[in-house]
């Protein structure tokens, strides 16, 4: 197949103002249309059901100006240049309606907005000494915030309640307790038919080539378990290193949700330093260096959270 | 000659030519770019286009959009490498035209053609896999460092041409259209008029940032220059006669010289330290792209929402406003500013009372964000008063320096500002996924933990 273009329709059909050619023209390019349709979130949404779990994936292009724009106003900061403010990767417990949801926005609102975090690219001491020569006055910096967009983001958990036949008042909502399970890798190494998986990503920044920041989900369901991961990957290139994980575990067969949560970061020479140990080749480690899944495992642990919800009723 | 239509023909089916060829072309392009000064001239009729980023299939796309080279005189803003898949070919392409036609295509450096940055992003792995060695990566970074850092357009119009691409019974473009944005096949998506409240009858697809300006009753004729022109005070009337985008131009409402003033097209934006076009003409160019200095502004700086300069969060790079551009515009006799370096969805965002205007050629970038991309068609001034050779060194005979009057921009000059030339934008997607010789990227199952 060949990239030819379509046949063009007679000069003497053609509106100057409206050109609807649904066969071609997607929701990307017309522009008069900046959010996308409830018909084009539903086409765009992928929903599969397991136990008493309903998991839910969406996919659309980055945002338009428009609600780039809007979100901004709302989250009181500029948002990354790659925003998939419309992508969304959900779990719903159908019978009680509990629910965690994994979006952009709110990730994004967990971000310092103050400048209190806020990093300094490598080369910024060489760069501002310079200026402080050739152009003094200029030295206020806009908008602080942490533009290396860490969040915390753990997911927007929707709880909720139900009562008990007897009639008490249940409450589901995820909590820490002594009493919770690590999440159970070893079943999850079992190699179990995957049922459903997905990948979407929420946000994507460059760092103005300074590195990368990424959220992304994927998801895996297997026949009786499942697992998400939420994970953050900032790399700050010869600065720092920073991985933020979120797994929801799900237990089809009792119903019970486990969700840890784990902050890993390094400074980028000691990482380097850990690669080149671990026998890696100079491009080798250029290549590590650029996946989260290469250098997580080195990065030493510096928060943990481990919370858990039970959700059948009993 | 045949050689290198050879070399063209086999990079347009995007395979590799073999490194002796590499390095012969990048010599022969090299011998070219250290002739051309920092700042190129380009006469209109011109296509502006922005990042590329190694999208080989979708830059064969904008081809098939915007026309092929040499029957289009294309003007790239950089950034032809990194994260795409295919940034040797792409690069080696471009250069392979602009040796074939150099009057027909310009080339200007972005941030990515830059050693550090290509070892990073992308370009230094390709070359290497594709090659086994980084001979060929040596050779293209040696081109990079005698890339021009901008490019003035001059003798664009402020009068559509006709859209060559709407079939034979070309329609009439109005007089008055300002903004005209067509789709991939030529087709018409929307039109702003220069005349206010015309923009109200049309569609507004991109929002605020698009809609003419109050000031962009520009001359069409000569009674609207005057009273334009009546709102400068006497000591900000531009009275001098030089050649636009060199500060000394007289030039100020479309009856002599350049109707529609200078389009200055550079891959950032503006530095602190270069108030006028002649001085980034004396920067000394050849060489790696610094960390800092005016040379680093220009590839890497953006405009931004504020009130005068102001420092990145991320502790180095500049931001502009919208002041800025306007008395820089004013003080070079520019009307536009055209860069690239940033992502927008719409493939194209013009902002400050479209005083600069951000283009990006990459559709779908990085093959997953879903973005439309754009070109920047200028055409020419019909007049035959547009195409003026430019002359140096005017800029400090006449007042044009800093602290002189026009170094100061009285608020009466805004509104005197000039209204852009007439700016056709073809918004183009991603090339379809069949053309590009491999299958689409599914996602696998994956026992991640």
């Amino acid at each position: 197949m060949s990239s030819m273009p379509p046949p063009k329709p007679a000069a003497h059909q053609q509106q100057p103002q409206q050109q609807q050619r649904p066969d071609k023209m997607n929701h990307i390019s017309a522009l008069d249309e900046p959010y996308p349709s409830p018909t084009a979130l539903d086409q765009a949404t992928t929903v599969h059901t397991q136990g008493n779990f309903r998991i839910a994936s969406r996919k659309l292009p980055i945002l338009k100006s428009d609600p780039i724009e809007a979100m901004s106003a709302r989250l009181g900061i500029p948002v990354p240049e790659m925003i998939f403010g419309d992508n969304l990767l959900s779990v719903t417990h159908i019978p009680t309606g509990w629910s965690i949801a994994f979006t952009a926005e709110p990730a994004l609102d967990l971000v310092d907005k103050t400048g209190e975090k806020m990093l300094r690219v490598a080369y910024a001491g060489e760069w501002s000494s310079s200026r402080e020569r050739t152009s003094a006055g200029i030295s206020e910096v806009v908008k602080p915030y942490d533009w290396s967009y860490t969040t915390s983001y753990r997911g927007s958990e929707t709880s909720t309640s139900t009562s008990t036949p007897s009639g008490t008042i249940r409450k589901h909502k995820l909590a820490r307790s002594p009493t919770t399970p690590p999440i159970p890798l070893g079943l999850l190494r079992r190699r179990d038919p995957i049922l459903f998986h997905d990948e979407v990503v929420l946000y994507e920044s460059e760092l103005d080539d300074n590195g990368i920041s990424v959220l992304t989900v994927k998801v895996r369901v297997m026949e009786h378990r499942m697992l998400l991961l939420c994970r953050l990957f900032m790399r700050l290139d010869n600065v720092l290193v920073r991985v933020r994980d979120t797994r929801v575990y799900v237990d089809f067969d009792i119903d019970l949700v486990i969700r840890e949560y784990l902050a890993r970061e390094d400074s980028f020479a000691n990482l380097k330093r850990n690669l080149l140990m671990d026998g890696l080749m100079p491009d080798a480690i250029t290549v590590a260096l650029r996946d989260a899944n290469q250098v997580a495992h080195l990065l030493p642990v510096v928060e943990q959270v481990l919370e858990s919800v039970s959700l059948r009723d009993s | 000659m045949s050689d290198l239509d050879n070399a063209i023909a086999q990079l347009r089916a995007c395979r590799p030519i073999p490194e002796a060829q590499v390095r012969e072309l990048c010599h022969k392009a090299r011998e070219l770019l250290i002739e051309e000064g920092n700042v190129v001239t380009v006469n209109a009729p011109v296509t502006i286009c922005g990042d590329i980023h190694g999208q080989f299939h979708d830059l064969m796309e904008l081809f098939r959009v915007g026309g092929d080279v040499p029957d289009t005189n294309y003007l790239f803003m950089g950034d032809f490498v990194d994260r795409g898949f295919y940034s040797l070919e792409s690069f080696l392409l471009l250069l392979c035209l602009k040796v074939r036609y150099p009057d027909r295509m310009t080339l200007i450096r972005g941030n990515h053609e830059s050693r550090q940055i290509t070892t990073v992003y992308g370009f230094y792995d390709e070359c290497l896999r594709k090659y086994g060695s980084a001979n060929v990566w040596r050779y293209c970074c040696d081109v990079f460092d005698y890339l021009a850092l901008g490019a003035i357009v001059l003798g664009a119009s402020n009068t559509l041409s006709p859209n060559s691409e709407a079939g034979s019974a070309a329609r009439e473009v109005e007089e008055d259209t300002e903004i005209e944005v067509c789709n991939a096949d030529g087709d018409i998506m929307s039109q702003f008029s220069r005349l206010e409240g015309g923009a109200s009858r049309l569609l507004d697809p991109v929002g605020s940032a698009m809609r003419p300006s109050a000031t962009a009753t520009n001359g069409i004729g000569g009674a609207a220059d005057s009273s334009r022109n009546s709102g400068l005070g006497g000591a900000g009337a531009p009275s001098r006669t030089g050649p636009p985008g060199s500060g000394a131009s007289g030039s100020s409402g479309g009856t002599v010289g350049n109707p529609a003033g200078a389009v200055l097209c550079v891959h950032g934006g503006l530095s602190p330290l270069i108030d006028t076009v002649d001085k980034i003409r004396l920067l000394d160019r050849k060489q790696e792209v610094p960390h800092e200095g005016a040379m680093c502004d220009l590839l890497w700086s953006d405009p931004d929402e504020i009130d005068g300069w102001g420092l990145s969060p991320r502790g180095a790079g500049f931001l502009f406003g919208a002041d800025i551009v306007k008395v820089f515009n004013h003080r070079n006799d520019l009307s536009l500013i055209a860069r690239a370096h940033q992502l927008v969805m719409e493939g194209f965002k013009e902002m400050f009372d479209a005083s600069i205007v951000t283009v990006w050629s990459a559709p779908n970038y990085c093959y997953r964000c879903g973005n439309v991309a754009a070109l920047l068609e200028l055409s020419e001034d019909s007049s035959g008063l547009g195409i003026l050779s430019r002359t140096n060194g005017d800029v400090n005979r006449s007042d044009g320096g800093v602290g002189g009057p026009r170094g100061v921009l009285m608020e009466n000059d805004l509104a005197g500002l000039r209204s852009g030339p007439a700016r056709r934008y073809r918004v183009f997607q991603a090339a379809p996924q069949d053309s590009r010789g491999m299958p689409a990227k599914k996602p696998v199952a994956d026992y991640f933990l």
